[in-house]
């Protein structure tokens, strides 16, 4: 995956330099990447304080992990993202942060099909993704969007979507299958 | 349940999105220890999905959140954390009502400090609960004000999960946190310019409960348990 801005092979560096217990290139690459990762853990959490809570883990664990790191994780900024978000999840789940209030967060991910969020993806370079999320069904794209972006669990999408939890679970399942069909073409 | 590849297929994917919960999750989590395979799958969607995560808005994050993390990683030479600003005015007027309710006074406790002679008077005192005949901790200044001593007596330890944080209350405007306190033996805080400061005008520490390794937001979360008030040698 390719990120605007971002040179990554400064980040490998720094995060080689931090498994090696350099505390100014932790503070070094915290600079470089704090507001992307805070944008995503707000985005997610929808809660300021449970964001700011999840973004000192994901550093902390990132200080600890860092020599974990390899380029099979992916880019240095993936794989950090990807901390935050499984750290922001499962601060969610501990806190039983509910997301479900009615249709509203649908409406968000269905206003952004065909708009920002294809815009969004297609300059971070993941034109591959967009096109296969394209060739989801609508209520598989919106099942998978809602649990990525909200970590709703299958009950809260079971809801939102007003359809049966086993449905939402297949459609979930299939979409993600199709998903991997096609980025493998 | 066998990992049959289709099986891996689908709960990796299911394990990234973060659909996958509970007792699934974990043994999940257990054949990723397990195999190089499981952890190639779950490789593939964190890179694939990862995509989406660069969607959103990128939003400096508070001073605070950096200066949190010093602190979890390296009490001893962290400076007390930067307060956030939107938690102003929070402490005053609550901490005289919880302080109360928490059964706290307020006790002296002179101690006789050797020689040299500091710039200005050392301060100690002691936290008391007033069921407890022993103090929970006593307090000392030492080293001309720049280091505080506690010393642990009857404090226990915090319930699971949660820590004991040490501010000291200035005069004016927010707390300064002074890091976390274990509840035995005795410890020694480093007190930077701005704490003597504010701490030989008002003289006041508090100690609140929060969530391990410290207050997440760099102002007291939890309740204050307890106040105190450090007098003259």
């Amino acid at each position: 995956m390719a990120y605007a801005e971002v040179n990554q092979d400064e980040l490998m560096r720094l995060l080689r330099s931090v498994a090696r217990k350099d505390r100014k290139a932790f503070q070094e690459l915290y600079s470089k990447v704090a507001a992307r990762m805070f944008g995503l853990c707000i985005k997610l959490a929808n809660h300021r304080e449970l964001a700011e809570e999840a973004m000192q883990e994901s550093f902390i664990q990132i200080w600890h992990h860092a020599g974990e790191y390899h380029r099979d994780r992916g880019a240095p900024l993936g794989w950090m993202m990807t901390i935050a978000r499984y750290r922001t999840l499962d601060l969610m789940r501990a806190r039983k942060v509910r997301q479900t209030t009615g249709d509203e967060h649908l409406d968000k991910v269905e206003d952004n099909r065909g708009g920002p969020l294809d815009d969004s993806l297609r300059i971070s370079g993941s034109a591959q993704l967009t096109g296969c999320l394209e060739e989801l069904s609508d209520v598989q794209r919106d099942s998978i969007l809602l649990a990525y972006y909200r970590g709703f669990t299958h009950d809260e999408l079971s809801k939102t979507l007003s359809s049966p939890v086993g449905t939402v679970k297949s459609w979930i399942r299939r979409g993600l299958m199709a998903l991997k069909r096609c980025l493998e073409r | 349940m066998k990992k049959t590849p289709e099986r891996v297929e689908i709960l990796a994917a299911e394990y990234v999105l973060g659909s996958l919960k509970g007792p699934a999750r974990l043994r999940f989590e257990g054949w990723m220890m397990e195999s190089g395979r499981v952890r190639q799958e779950v490789w593939f969607w964190e890179q694939q999905l990862g995509a989406l995560s660069t969607i959103a808005i990128p939003e400096t994050p508070p001073p605070s959140i950096w200066s949190g993390i010093q602190q979890r990683l390296w009490p001893e030479h962290s400076k007390p954390k930067a307060p956030v600003s939107s938690r102003a005015g929070w402490f005053w007027p609550g901490w005289g009502l919880t302080a109360t309710a928490a059964a706290v006074f307020f006790a002296v406790l002179l101690v006789l400090q050797p020689s040299p002679v500091p710039e200005r008077p050392m301060l100690a005192g002691a936290i008391i609960e007033a069921e407890l005949g022993d103090p929970l901790w006593l307090l000392s200044e030492t080293d001309r004000g720049n280091l505080l001593k506690l010393r642990a007596v009857a404090a226990g330890s915090a319930e699971s999960g949660k820590d004991y944080e040490l501010w000291v209350v200035p005069e004016e405007g927010r707390p300064l946190s002074l890091g976390v306190l274990p509840a035995s033996e005795t410890h020694q805080v480093g007190l930077s310019d701005e704490a003597q400061s504010s701490l030989s005008g008002s003289r006041t520490l508090a100690i609140s409960l929060e969530p391990e390794g410290g207050s997440p937001t760099g102002a007291p979360t939890g309740p204050i348990l307890h106040v105190t008030k450090l007098y003259e040698l």
